[in-house]
């Protein structure tokens, strides 16, 4: 058994317990083995069946960023970089970067040798062409993140130097090929890639080629000999599967037919089960680059929640840990402010923040009512609101069942409403039709790309979904942000965004719940799965299977 | 004019008269739709996480959803006519291709179904009938009970659990065995094994309807006068049962099942979600949720012609089983 493995046994025991930390236990592991004998090198072979849920509508991770159609089409996407855990960026595609002119330059000198699944070579003309014409024209977060692109030079075929109107340190978080695929110039150009054909086969210079595609049953990649990690990818092929079932999920993990499944695919009650399962692994790691936080978010126009008082007395009222025990069976932190505390490595988290999370919090809670001047009537009732229930499963509606029943302690009698995907974001996103919602978003890699636009006053933009609902925002949280965005001196903009964070917590037009912990589920005959920031997301090159 | 001929005549008017009841359906469907609040766009730009206001507006106008809800439908109805049912953009594929890749696999199971549920139905509605208020009737009748009212959805993860998680003998889900990529016999083997649970499930449930319709019938059938002509003949039993009862207290059977192949789709939802099985209902399900009209619209023909198709080839059924029934 190889350190790692141990490692990732280790990691299953500490969860379990929930005691300990991933990082503690992954070091304890290798501590425990000094020296020990390394892995055998792995060999070539095995089919990863990859669950991902829901299923599947294309493969254009070039022109969309949801979350299944990444899971499976990353597979065929390599990316300039890729990051490790604590979200430090290595090279990829990019062998080496350097930043110049105050961060307005960004030179990467391109890997030599690289091909396409088409055999045909990638060079900086790929990236420029994939960054300026495909990702900064169609995908939906590239316009933002790029924003500062003004050009992409390309002196040779192996250097890319990316001219910027402004420093744009985020940019350096956004390069993955999850998020910043690289297509093949020759085969997009000249075409309508809105509706490209290349959306449903992939091509790409990543570690599994596309094969097939077998609609409502399984997606096909093998492995891609010309790949630029020498003697990479270890695994055969990976198989995408969907299966509608919550239950069947649970049972295909067990019996061995489906062997990974990430991003919340199991209900977290099934999780502990199957954890307990020997040939079963499951880890919390690899969501770095997501960063989910649960909140739940106040329509600031409307009374009551127009009233800071109010907002402030249901978050004093939610008790976090209990909702992180008790609802999503411990996966997840509490959560203190708009920034993850995955940050807390590049100094941008600060816990420095006003702190709803305390024992007498419904006695603060009735104290600020009263103040707002909500006096309890006859029957004890303050104020009758709606809450509205994210749409994406159980665990939500436990969660909206809690929130009723705790505010009814405060005397705030609570309407739950649920409805589908699509009504639910007509409602909060482009109708302002609501007064409090549960919500989750990801923060991502950086709060440029995942914070700004909940708190922005740009962000205030009706019909578009995900960014500002909750209609507050000050010119000085928007002076902070603008600033950070462009600091290339990183001390600098923790300060800034430890203020951000300060005021917009005080504020409490969102009141932050939990940092979203997903569990990752994955048959241990399969190692090094998950091995960055990126997880499930990411391109499973160093993964393979136990002999 | 032969009966051949009479039949072909038949068949053609019926069709005919199928289209403006189909394109009724589509008119109907379309305007339905509308009434579901959000759009493709939504459901998209939610799943991407973020989106520019422009990325919207871009997908709005590339969906035609910028347009006016007329100019939707007279283009939506006039591809129809053309037999092109667009074009669906979540999949980034034509509607057609995507239905007929579904297609086969509804087909089988529905297929399967429907052979399992009618010929067991029948069975056990013939010996139900056959001793009325023996025990064997009494165990019929409580397992058509039973299986009526278990939810299906609990039936098929019962199965999995027993058949397939501890016995080890059928595959959970799919419809093929994933990474085998086996062809010919294999693979038809291969896919049986895969159909058994799905269609045991899917079964059940209509196979109790048609048990107790076939008692009822057959009771009905052997009080009419004449089986006692039959009898008072000197027929044997077993020749009054097969030739004379069986024939007449099938008829409403089939009815049942040829007005029920709808139903079949819907009720193929929960099961090919169990089940992972890729089919059409479950295309339906997941096109709703992501608003994905085009796809729905395209479904809703299909199925709409489908049950049109059924329906005549019962009633053509009827002709064969009863003679005296003639085509007009």
């Amino acid at each position: 058994m190889s350190a790692d493995d141990i490692a990732q046994r280790w990691d299953r025991r500490t969860f379990l317990k929930g005691t300990g930390t991933v990082a503690a236990g992954a070091a304890l592991g290798s501590w425990l083995l000094p020296g020990s004998t390394l892995a055998a090198k792995p060999k070539v072979g095995g089919t990863l069946v990859h669950l991902v849920q829901p299923e599947v509508p294309t493969l254009a991770t070039f022109l969309s960023t949801s979350i299944p159609v990444s899971q499976a089409g990353t597979r065929a996407y390599a990316g300039l970089l890729e990051y490790n855990f604590d979200l430090s960026p290595k090279p990829s595609l990019a062998e080496s970067w350097t930043v110049t002119d105050q961060g307005r330059t960004v030179t990467f000198k391109l890997r030599r040798g690289v091909k396409f699944h088409d055999g045909k070579p990638l060079t900086s003309a790929d990236v420029q062409f994939s960054i300026m014409e495909v990702l900064k024209k169609f995908h939906p977060r590239a316009a933002n993140s790029f924003k500062e692109v003004e050009k992409i030079e390309t002196p040779d075929p192996q250097t890319a130097v990316f001219r910027l109107n402004k420093p744009a340190p985020y940019m350096m978080m956004v390069l993955s090929g999850f998020e910043t695929p690289i297509v093949p110039k020759h085969l997009f150009e000249g075409t309508d890639i809105k509706n490209s054909k290349y959306a449903n086969e992939p091509v790409g210079a990543g570690p599994f080629k596309f094969v097939e595609w077998k609609r409502g049953q399984y997606i096909r990649f093998d492995r891609f000999g010309d790949y630029f990690k020498s003697g990479q990818p270890y695994l055969e092929r990976v198989v995408v599967r969907s299966i509608a079932d919550t239950a069947t999920r649970s049972a295909v993990l067990e019996k061995g037919e489906v062997h990974l499944a990430g991003f919340g695919a199991v209900p977290y009650s099934d999780v502990i089960q199957l954890a307990k399962l020997p040939h079963i692994t499951v880890t919390k790691k690899g969501y770095e680059s997501s960063s989910p936080i649960v909140q739940i978010d106040f329509n600031t126009r409307k009374a009551p929640f127009d009233n800071k008082k109010v907002r402030q007395a249901v978050a004093y009222a939610l008790e976090r840990k209990y909702i992180i025990d008790k609802i999503w069976f411990g996966f997840g932190r509490v959560a203190t402010g708009p920034i993850n505390s995955n940050f807390k490595a590049s100094g941008l988290y600060t816990s420095d923040v006003k702190n709803y999370e305390v024992a007498n919090g419904l006695e603060i809670a009735n104290r600020l009512l009263d103040e707002a001047g909500f006096k309890r009537n006859a029957s004890g009732v303050r104020f009758e609101v709606t809450h509205d229930i994210t749409p994406y499963g159980e665990e939500w509606q436990r969660f909206g069942e809690y929130v009723k029943q705790r505010l009814d302690q405060l005397g705030i009698k609570v309407t739950l409403r649920y409805e589908d995907v699509a009504t639910w974001l007509r409602r909060v996103y482009t109708e302002y039709d609501f007064q409090f919602t549960s919500n989750w978003l990801q923060t991502f890699p950086d709060p440029v790309i995942g914070v700004h636009r909940m708190h922005h006053s740009a962000s205030i933009r009706k019909g578009t979904v995900f960014v500002n609902n909750t209609g507050w925002s000050s010119p000085k949280t928007d002076e902070l942000m603008d600033k950070a965005a462009i600091e290339p001196d990183a001390a600098k903009r923790a300060q800034l965004y430890k203020e951000f964070q300060q005021i917009v917590v005080e504020e409490c037009a969102i009141t932050y719940i939990h940092e979203l912990e997903f569990p990752t589920i994955y048959n241990n005959k399969y190692v090094e799965i998950i091995d960055s920031a990126l997880g499930v997301l990411g391109n499973f090159d160093q993964a393979y299977l136990k002999s | 004019m032969s009966v051949a001929r009479k039949r072909l005549r038949y068949i053609a008017r019926r069709l005919g008269q199928a289209v403006p009841i189909v394109l009724g359906i589509v008119v109907t469907n379309f305007f339905l739709l509308q009434l579901a609040p959000g759009d493709a766009a939504d459901v998209l730009a939610g799943e991407a996480g973020s989106a520019t206001p422009e990325y919207m507006a871009m997908l709005r106008q590339r969906f035609g959803l910028d347009q006016p809800l007329f100019t939707q439908l007279f283009y939506y109805v006039k591809n129809v006519l053309l037999l092109d049912l667009g074009f669906s953009f979540r999949h980034n594929m034509p509607v057609l291709h995507l239905i007929l890749e579904r297609l086969g696999p509804t087909l089988l199971l529905m297929g399967a179904t429907l052979v399992l549920s009618v010929a067991s139905g029948v069975l056990l509605g013939l010996l139900a009938a056959t001793r009325v208020g023996s025990w064997r009737d009494t165990m019929i009748s409580i397992l058509a009970i039973v299986s009526y009212a278990t939810p299906l959805f609990w039936v098929g993860l019962m199965l999995i659990v027993a058949f397939s998680l501890k016995l080890d003998w059928l595959p959970a889900t799919g419809m093929e065995s994933v990474g085998m990529f086996y062809s010919g016999w294999e693979r038809v083997v291969d896919v049986s094994r895969h159909l058994v649970l799905p269609a045991i499930t899917l079964s059940l449930f209509y196979m109790a309807l048609y048990a107790r319709l076939m008692r009822a019938a057959m009771i009905e059938q052997s009080r009419m006068d004449y089986v006692t002509t039959a009898r008072a003949k000197g027929l044997s039993e077993r020749r009054v049962t097969f030739r004379h009862v069986l024939r007449n207290a099938l008829l409403p059977v089939f009815t049942m099942a040829g007005v029920q192949t709808g139903n079949l789709l819907g009720g193929s939802v929960i099961v090919e979600s169990v089940f992972g099985w890729p089919g059409l209902g479950l295309l339906a399900f997941q096109s709703l949720f992501a608003r994905d009209f085009n796809l729905l619209l395209g479904i809703f023909f299909l199925s709409a012609c489908l049950v049109v198709i059924v329906n005549l080839l019962v009633d053509l059924l009827y002709t064969f089983v009863d003679p005296r029934i003639e085509v007009g």
